[in-house]
């Protein structure tokens, strides 16, 4: 029998194409041999590699909640080969998927611990996994409060608006934050900076944990803000982003130091991360 | 001797300021062998040695300081000299930037060559030039050898042995060898079109596509290079025979009229693939079509694919 | 391990018979260079060689790899075909002691987690004869990681080479299939013949200068800043040479080409971190922008990381960079900088 192939796809439809900014989509998928959903178990924060036969592949963040069964999300930023292809696709068209790869975000450890997510741009995507997992009714009660810092350029530029104004705001317990950039027309919420924003928030390190994912201007600053508002380098996890190919540890190309961000990331602890030699 | 001129020249250079550092030679791994040394200050000067082995062309290091203010000290050879001339025309690195320190070359040994018959892998204490014979004294024993025997075959058609600009010569300009026939692309110009063919896809398949041959080029100075891009993919990354023809020939042409003929290609490939003679292949025809001289000679004489003349021959209209 | 001896007289013979068996690649001469080669007549093995050019890693893991076929109709209809098999069984000959402690460092790399079907394909297929190196280069350097010239360590038989006899070692059940290729050619009696080895390895050790890794690890390990990458990185290319002559070096990238109709193929290829587009990604962030980082990660890889990740050494000592570098960017002399801290 032929070995096992990680590095070969498999064929998956695309059922569902969603606008949500001018540069990014979101797009459900189905594997076509419903089988592999049996093997294919991601948990939060895991990624995957998306193909277009032809084209080449892309690391894109499963979106998903692992609770919403049957189907995958990738909310996928236009920026260049890969990415530029697919948003030029539609339901019906086929693409590769292969993973899940990388760890996740340590759900369990949070268990218990209220919640702080703080997103920036794209950098939604990978943390909504988590929270529409840790949202789902049967893993609810194991969670303290949630609370969903989010920010983009402008209001144009804001991912996920079906869960930021009306989705999550409904969840109990649950308080979203939406900020932009610069002030706007017809904009009456929040302006600035996300760090900023979270300064001005100020929320209490006490029993809780922050899952931040943004442009690594934003990572950088918010880090700094955490740190002062006294949260410990436990307290504040965080995923990262190098350049990919193999996903599986071999091709090299995503080394921190001794460590292998597709295999041993993307989810970092802030603790974790100062260990890293500073190359990301 | 050369050495100890160099070594003053810098550390006047330094002491008044005139560069901010120096890229000259500095000892290698063994006898024959150099290995770039970068000197910014007058106690590193130590470092810098001339060498009969001294193959090295180091004036494409200065790409590592684009757009610096910043003036850079560069040891030439001369046929590293063209190297400068080219950096300057294609607007790569200001004149003014560079101050170049010529050194009149009568011929660099091949290593391979001189390995063959001496035993070189110890350290190079000293040498000294008599005539035509070179003694080479190494920490492995002294070796007395007739330079002609053993020099890099570039340095036996070297149009320009002296440097064809320079701020500073550390000596007498010296006279070329002989006059380059291009033996080299003849005997390949004399094969049948099947023989060709057989010969450059042999090379090619050798190829791994390291890139070296593009790195160490002074004539390969764009920002971004078509090898690069994934966008358009012009040349594939894989590594065999059809790409590989592609990466070789298209490199051909983007130096073709700017490839000053400084044998880097040639010297790097750990393949052993003669790069270069393409390249020369392309000069000499120019040569034929155009009547221009070697790129990089003749300050005065850009590139000649980049030149309209209304008197070129249009033979192919 | 079952050890004995054949004879020099006999060896051609029985190299024959294996070669009738499976496909053969030995080193031979070609076009001025020695690389491992399928090869035509026993006799054109060169069994006297320094170094081979090229590594023998590119039987496990190519320059390029096809790794499937692609057929995409308007991406609404695919197929994908991937290869029912990679290779053939195959006998590879005449690898000295660092090639072959390459392979073993090479191993973790691809056949743990996540195992590579066709390096694991490869690798199962391939029966490894070693070679005891007779001399040293003025390069090697392999004493440095506590490999001797003659260790037999990642080989399936391995040869070493006395006097009018050739000392065999039938190190792994596999290699048992090899030995067997002429039923009695192979004498059960090594008589002397292990004290002889021991008097070459010592001879070849002795051909070699001792490079003392000591406290090197523990510099880096301590130390990401060091003086010692820029003043190295400077003098370097950039260019892709001591990665892809390096038998441990396992970086690759993946691409499809496409005929432009649909039809294609996904492929691996050789990539390098001393390239500077390696790491940069989309949006142009680099997070290793010069060469400074570049020379530190690949020296890092060698000397550090490798270790930590796999407990396996990252370099052999081979010397094919040191040979092979056009700038003579030579890691003994890094790692005598390293020890100095400089
Ligand atoms: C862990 C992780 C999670 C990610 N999650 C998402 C996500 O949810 N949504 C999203 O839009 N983007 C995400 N990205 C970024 C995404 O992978 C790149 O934007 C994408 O690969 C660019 O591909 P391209 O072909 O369009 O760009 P090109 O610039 O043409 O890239 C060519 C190739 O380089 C590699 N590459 C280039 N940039 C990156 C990069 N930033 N990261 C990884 N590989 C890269 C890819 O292999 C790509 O195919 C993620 C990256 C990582 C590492
Ligand atoms: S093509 Fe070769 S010979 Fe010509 S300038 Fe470049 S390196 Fe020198
Ligand atoms: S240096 Fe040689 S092997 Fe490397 S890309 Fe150039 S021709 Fe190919
Ligand atoms: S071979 Fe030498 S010049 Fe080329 S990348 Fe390696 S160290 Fe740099
Ligand atoms: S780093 Fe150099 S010496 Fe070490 S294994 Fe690789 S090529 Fe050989
Ligand atoms: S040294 Fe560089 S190319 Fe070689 S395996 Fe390590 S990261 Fe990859
Ligand atoms: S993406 Fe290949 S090793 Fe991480």
């Amino acid at each position: 029998m032929a070995l096992e192939n990680p590095l070969l796809p498999h064929i998956a439809t695309i059922t569902k194409v969603i606008d949500e900014t001018p540069d990014v989509k979101t797009f459900q998928m189905v594997f076509d041999d419903p089988g592999v959903f049996d093997v294919f178990k991601q948990k939060p924060g895991q990624v995957a590699q998306i193909s277009i036969f032809g084209v080449g592949e892309a690391t894109i963040s499963i979106t998903s909640s692992p609770t919403r069964k049957g189907m995958l999300e990738f909310s996928i930023k236009k920026v260049g080969r890969l990415t530029s292809v697919i948003h030029q696709m539609e339901p019906g068209m086929k693409v590769g998927i292969r993973g899940p790869y990388g760890n996740h975000f340590p759900y369990e450890m949070m268990k218990g611990k209220d919640l702080l997510f703080i997103g920036g741009g794209i950098g939604l995507a990978p943390l909504r996994s988590l929270i529409d997992f840790v949202l789902a009714p049967e893993n609810r009660q194991d969670y303290g409060k949630v609370e969903i810092l989010y920010g983009a350029r402008s209001s144009a530029d804001l991912c996920f608006k079906y869960d930021l104004f009306d989705n999550w705001p409904r969840q109990p317990d649950t308080k979203v934050y939406v900020t932009i950039d610069r002030p706007e027309e017809g904009w009456d919420g929040h302006v600035g900076f996300v760090p900023a924003y979270l300064e001005e928030l100020n929320p209490n390190p006490q029993n809780k944990v922050t899952i931040t994912c943004g442009p690594p201007i934003m990572i950088k600053f918010v880090l700094q803000a955490l740190e002062k508002m006294g949260y410990s380098e436990d307290q504040v996890v965080t995923t990262l982003e190098l350049k990919m190919k193999c996903g599986i540890g071999k091709c090299g190309r995503c080394n921190i130091g001794s460590k292998f961000v597709c295999v041993d990331g993307p989810v970092f602890t802030l603790r974790e991360l100062k260990k890293l030699p500073p190359e990301f | 001797m050369l050495k100890e001129k160099i070594k003053s020249t810098v550390t006047e250079l330094l002491e008044n300021k005139r560069i901010d550092f120096v890229i000259g030679y500095g000892a290698g791994s063994d006898a024959g062998t150099v290995r770039p040394a970068f000197v910014k200050s007058v106690e590193e000067v130590e470092q810098l040695i001339w060498s009969p082995f001294a193959v090295n062309n180091l004036a494409k290091f200065v790409m590592d300081h684009l757009y610096e203010n910043i003036k850079i000290g560069v040891i030439v050879k001369g046929c590293d000299s063209r190297s400068v001339i080219r950096l300057v025309q294609d607007k790569v690195f200001p004149r003014e930037n560079f101050y170049v320190i010529g050194v009149p070359c009568k011929g660099i040994l091949d290593k391979n060559k001189v390995a063959k018959d001496f035993d070189l892998s110890g350290d190079l204490v000293d040498f000294t030039e008599q005539g035509d014979e070179v003694i080479l004294k190494t920490s492995k024993g002294e070796f007395k050898l007739r330079k002609e025997d053993y020099l890099l075959d570039k340095c036996y058609r070297c149009e320009t042995p002296t440097p064809v600009v320079y701020d500073v010569l550390l000596g007498e300009e010296v006279a070329p060898f002989r006059t380059d026939d291009y033996e080299d692309v003849k005997a390949i110009e004399n094969l049948s079109v099947e023989e060709k063919s057989r010969y450059w896809d042999k090379q090619f398949e050798k190829c791994i596509r390291c890139y070296a041959c593009r790195n160490v080029c002074s004539a390969c100075n764009c920002r971004d290079c078509v090898f690069d891009m994934a966008e358009p993919n012009w040349v594939g990354k894989a590594a065999n025979l059809s790409e590989n023809t592609a990466f070789h020939l298209i490199r051909a042409w983007h130096v073709a009229g700017r490839c000053v003929d400084c044998g880097e290609c040639s010297r790097v490939c750990p393949m052993g693939i003669p790069v270069n003679t393409l390249n020369r292949k392309m000069i000499k025809d120019m040569k034929e079509l155009f009547a221009v001289e070697t790129p990089g000679k003749n300050p005065e004489q850009g590139p000649v694919l980049g030149t309209f003349r209304t008197d070129d021959p249009e033979e192919f209209m | 391990m079952r050890k004995g001896y054949i004879l020099k007289e006999s060896f051609k013979t029985w190299l024959g018979a294996i070669k009738e068996k499976f496909p053969l690649i030995a080193p031979v001469q070609d076009d001025g260079l020695t690389l491992f080669k399928e090869v035509e007549k026993v006799d054109d093995i060169v069994l006297d060689y320094g170094i081979t050019r090229m590594p023998p890693k590119d039987l496990f893991f190519p320059q390029t790899e096809k790794m499937f076929r692609i057929k995409n109709k308007n991406n609404v209809a695919i197929e994908l075909e991937s290869p029912e098999k990679v290779t053939d069984e195959l006998v590879l000959f005449g690898v000295h002691s660092c090639d072959l402690k390459s392979i073993l460092a090479l191993d973790p790399v691809f056949t743990t987690r996540f195992p590579d079907r066709y390096y694991q394909e490869r690798r199962d297929k391939t029966y490894v004869i070693g070679l005891s190196c007779t001399k040293a280069l003025p390069t090697c350097f392999c004493t440095a990681y506590g490999i001797n010239p003659t260790d037999a360590d990642g080989a399936d038989v391995h040869l070493t080479e006395l006097g009018d006899k050739y000392l065999v070692e039938v190190v792994t059940e596999r290699g048992e299939k090899l030995a067997a290729a002429i039923p009695g050619i192979i004498f059960e009696d090594t008589t002397n013949l292990e004290a002889e080895k021991a008097k070459l390895t010592e001879k070849v050790k002795g051909e070699i200068k001792f490079i003392d890794l000591t406290g090197v690890k523990e510099v880096l390990d301590e130390n990401f800043e060091l003086p010692l990458w820029e003043k190295w990185a400077q003098k370097c290319l950039g260019c892709g040479i001591c990665t892809y002559v390096c038998p441990t070096c396992h970086c690759f990238d993946i691409n499809d080409f496409n005929r432009g109709d649909g039809v294609g193929e996904r492929f691996r290829c050789w990539d390098s971190c001393m390239f500077s587009d390696f790491t940069r990604m989309a949006g142009g962030h680099n997070p290793r922008p010069t060469k400074k980082e570049r020379v530190r990660n690949r020296f890092m890889h060698k000397l550090k990381y490798h270790l930590d990740r796999y407990n396996i050494v990252g370099c052999v000592g081979c010397g094919r960079c040191v040979q092979r570098c056009p700038e003579n960017i030579d890691i003994r002399a890094i790692i005598s900088d390293i020890k100095g801290g400089v």
